[in-house]
């Protein structure tokens, strides 16, 4: 698990995980969707429990790619314009290319055919079992972020952000090293430079 | 203090200019060990932390306060705008890291290495603030060395510089501000990074190209001595990436070196 600190955004700590062969995708995100709904204590309670963004790996291309979303969800955040409900939500939508939170939760978002998952806590100070408390949702093997690597589904990535015709992918064809590192950095600066796109 | 300001303070100023000023900073911190208690066996501190480049401008006190508000953000979204376009052409660029508009600054990939004005002769001047505190001789031999411990030759150099142009022009995007001060050689991979895109905007005008050249031609001449078979080898990498677009940008180019200041057009 990586733990990231922000003393900018009043001492923020920010848990990311990475989960491999996930088995219940589809019970986590029909208990995300029964959460909203529950009223009261009840449901309070269950919202603290899942209180997580949940995030398909399959669409991160690096850990930069994840740290620069959440660093510009942070600052949204600190700067009052969150655009989604919560810290967690407004990190799925800064990963998205528009401006559609629906379409950022349905495409970056815990699906039922989702098998890998990143779980992201953001939290004010340090919480002591947040590794247990994720390990309790999600039925999968927690594992390092090296395994990224081979999650990533570079072909889909290109496709949302609508790369497959960029001169720069054409003159590495071929060579898949280089052409990620490329897709990564475009996609990486989009993220960051989503407010000022339009 | 807004999160950004409070980064700003713990960063470390480059340099600088009238309209901005350049940070070395890092967007997040290592855990002090009073938080590092809490962190599992499997959190590994292996990861070392990459510096980003942060471009803050400034409020300017002598412009009206809605219309700095607005020109800074307008500034900030032609800059990353023009950044990604090059990327997005295969032009060699540092990617962007981070955006607050709110607050002036625009956050890009740390390019470790040097610019091409200080790797070649002439160039190794007192520029920075931290050159500024050493005050050593400088010789043109150090230049030539530098260029030599990158194991890049002159030549080769040149012809970096002029694909990367090339590739840029083909892309209809004007740097606005060719200098060997605005160039970059990457330590690690001896690529050739085109830096300071501020002042870059959109064109298909041969006009626009013409004089984008024509700006380096005079940097070149004015901060590097025998500057013309450099600048040729610019322009023969250039032509040679261009291809038949080459013919009008250098007829337009002829055109433009002939305008110019002192430069008689009585026949």
């Amino acid at each position: 698990m990586e733990t990231y600190y922000y003393s900018q955004f009043n001492h923020a700590v920010v848990h990311v995980a990475l989960f491999d062969d996930v088995t219940n995708s589809a019970a986590i995100r029909s208990r995300i969707i029964q959460a909203a709904r529950i009223i009261g204590v009840d449901g309070d309670t269950e919202r603290e429990a899942i209180n997580f963004a949940f995030i398909d790996a399959r669409l991160i291309s690096s850990l930069l790619h994840l740290q620069t979303a959440i660093y510009q969800a942070l600052l949204s955040e600190a700067q009052g314009q969150l655009r989604t409900k919560t810290i967690h939500s407004e990190i799925l939508w800064a990963l998205n290319p528009t401006n559609n939170i629906t379409e950022a939760i349905r495409r970056y978002g815990v699906s039922d055919a989702s098998t890998t998952l990143i779980v992201i806590r953001v939290d004010v100070s340090n919480i002591p079992d947040v590794q247990r408390r994720m390990c309790d949702i999600v039925q999968g093997s927690m594992v390092t972020f090296e395994a990224l690597k081979q999650m990533t589904d570079w072909s889909t990535i290109k496709k949302h952000y609508k790369l497959d015709a960029e001169p720069a992918l054409k003159e590495v064809q071929g060579e898949q090293d280089r052409e990620h590192a490329i897709v990564n950095n475009i996609i990486v600066s989009s993220v960051a430079m989503k407010n000022v796109m339009a | 203090m807004s999160p950004t300001q409070q980064l700003l303070q713990s960063a470390d100023l480059i340099s600088q200019g009238a309209e901005a000023a350049i940070y070395k900073a890092y967007l997040r911190q290592l855990p002090t060990s009073g938080q590092a208690k809490n962190v599992g066996s499997d959190s590994p501190c292996h990861e070392v932390l990459e510096p980003v480049l942060l471009k803050y401008r400034f409020h300017k006190r002598y412009r009206h306060p809605s219309l700095d508000t607005s020109l800074t953000r307008q500034r900030i979204a032609g800059e990353s705008r023009a950044l990604m376009r090059c990327m997005k052409s295969g032009v060699n660029v540092p990617g962007i890291r981070m955006v607050d508009v709110n607050e002036g600054v625009l956050g890009i990939e740390w390019i470790e290495g040097k610019s091409v004005r200080q790797l070649l002769p002439g160039g190794a001047e007192l520029e920075d603030i931290d050159e500024l505190e050493e005050m050593d001789e400088v010789e043109d031999t150090d230049a030539t060395d530098a260029l030599v411990e990158y194991g890049v030759s002159r030549d080769a150099l040149m012809d970096m510089i002029g694909v990367e142009i090339a590739k840029m022009h083909s892309s209809d995007v004007i740097h606005g501000d060719l200098t060997t001060s605005n160039m970059m050689l990457k330590e690690k991979t001896r690529d050739l990074i085109l830096i300071d895109f501020g002042l870059a905007y959109y064109s298909t005008l041969v006009e626009d190209k013409a004089v984008d050249l024509y700006v380096l031609e005079r940097a070149f001449a004015s901060t590097h001595p025998d500057s013309e078979p450099l600048f040729s080898g610019v322009l023969a990498a250039y032509e040679k990436r261009m291809g038949k677009n080459w013919v009008p940008i250098k007829r337009r180019l002829d055109d433009v070196r002939l305008r110019g200041r002192k430069r008689s057009m009585v026949g």
